[in-house]
């Protein structure tokens, strides 16, 4: 019965035009295909920069509005990261670990990622540490406090017009996008669109009413990589392991 | 929030290290870069990094076996290199700069193979400043070739 179903949409949908997918009332918005974060930070990581487009003005993610109970111990941390880090002794983290980005991070992971629409989700591949993100169409999010906590967290999405809206809760607590605490009830707003047939814009936000006095808001940028394929990558000789009296991030020299 | 066709503000880290690499390079002596010639004992084409073992002499002139760090096949696939480039037995040169806590491991800056092509190490990694011979490198030519 299915399988008849999809064979006779398919059939219909190739009739009608290429961007319908063999679903009624389906439409793709045109953000399938690898994207590269952008801007290029460095050679290998991307193929070359391109002049930006005027309407994407390039700015840092600005410091986390977080309350001032948190505030300064986040200061305090970050300086002493760097601190370290200047003298070769960088903190151990997840990353160091093969430990996945998550959300938010993920979204402006270190490698290209791949965006496919389908009929009722889509779904985000970033090549770095094999990260794969289902967004969900058509149902609820679940309460943030009984969401399940995970790396990429429980994603649903709508469309706006040409503007795909993702809201985002269920992240564990180790999982934190520039060292910035979190709590259970902190959720992610996306709205994701294209500027011209190139590029792409995704207006972040993040609400905490816990550890964030006000929404902490930027926007992250991606370029069209045409023809590019997602390598596999699999953490299987990670020689890095945390010092165990320092902490530090340690080559295992053999 | 309203959304309209005015200026989007892309915003792009600041020193985030671990944004750009698996981990941090703090651990390896920036300053420094050493020229090595040797052979090859072992390629690992391997994530989160390729490792060259080498023999090769260092400063103090004593053959060790070096642990050198390439950086990803995700990166170096997009900059040329192959997995089977490098075999065991192969007489190779290498620009590297060495940990700074006097262990035989080093950072992989530009590599010359036995048959005398050149590849940098990505990005990330940053370019050779000097060569094969250890001569200081116009900073054009940093970096071996594509």
């Amino acid at each position: 019965m299915r399988a008849k179903r999809i064979c006779a949409l398919t059939a219909a949908a190739m009739v009608v035009a290429p961007a319908v997918l063999a679903q009624p009332g389906y439409e793709i918005h045109g953000l399938n295909g690898a994207w590269e974060r952008w801007p290029n930070r460095a050679a290998g990581l991307g193929s070359d920069a391109t002049p930006p487009p005027e309407e994407i003005e390039v700015a840092p993610v600005p410091e986390p509005p977080l309350k001032a109970d948190y505030l300064e111990p986040w200061r305090k941390e970050q300086a002493e990261v760097a601190r370290l880090t200047e003298q070769g002794l960088p903190p151990a983290n997840n990353y160091s670990a093969c430990i996945a980005d998550g959300m938010p991070t993920m979204m402006q992971g270190m490698f290209p990622m791949e965006v496919l629409e389908t009929p009722g989700q889509i779904t985000i591949i970033q090549e770095a540490y094999n990260q794969v993100r289902r967004i969900y169409f058509d149902e609820a999010l679940p309460p943030p406090e009984q969401a399940e906590p995970l790396f990429h967290g429980h994603s649903v999405g709508r469309w706006e017009g040409d503007t795909l809206v993702v809201e985002t809760v269920g992240i564990k607590d180790h999982v934190r996008f520039r060292d910035v605490p979190h709590s259970p009830s902190m959720r992610i707003t996306e709205r994701i669109r294209l500027v011209g047939d190139e590029f792409m814009v995704n207006e972040m936000t993040v609400t905490d009413p816990v550890y964030l006095t006000e929404p902490w808001t930027w926007s992250w940028a991606y370029r069209r990589f045409p023809d590019y394929r997602i390598q596999e990558y699999i953490c299987e000789n990670n020689l890095y392991y945390r010092d165990p009296e320092l902490g530090y991030q340690r080559l295992r020299v053999e | 929030m309203a959304v309209t066709r005015a200026a989007f503000v892309a915003a792009f880290g600041f020193l985030a290290v671990s944004a750009s690499a698996h981990h941090s390079f703090a651990p390896y002596e920036a300053q420094l870069q050493l020229a090595m010639h040797g052979t090859v004992t072992g390629f690992e084409w391997t994530t989160p990094h390729i490792y060259i073992r080498l023999d090769a002499a260092g400063e103090d002139g004593e053959i060790s076996n070096w642990l050198i760090e390439c950086a990803s096949p995700q990166i170096l696939n997009r900059v040329g290199w192959r997995w089977n480039m490098i075999e065991e037995g192969d007489q190779i040169s290498v620009v590297v700069s060495p940990l700074r806590n006097g262990e035989p491991a080093a950072l992989l800056k530009a590599v010359r193979l036995a048959d005398g092509s050149e590849y940098n190490n990505g990005g990330p990694a940053g370019p050779a400043r000097i060569g094969f011979d250890g001569k200081p490198l116009a900073a054009a030519a940093a970096g071996g070739a594509r």
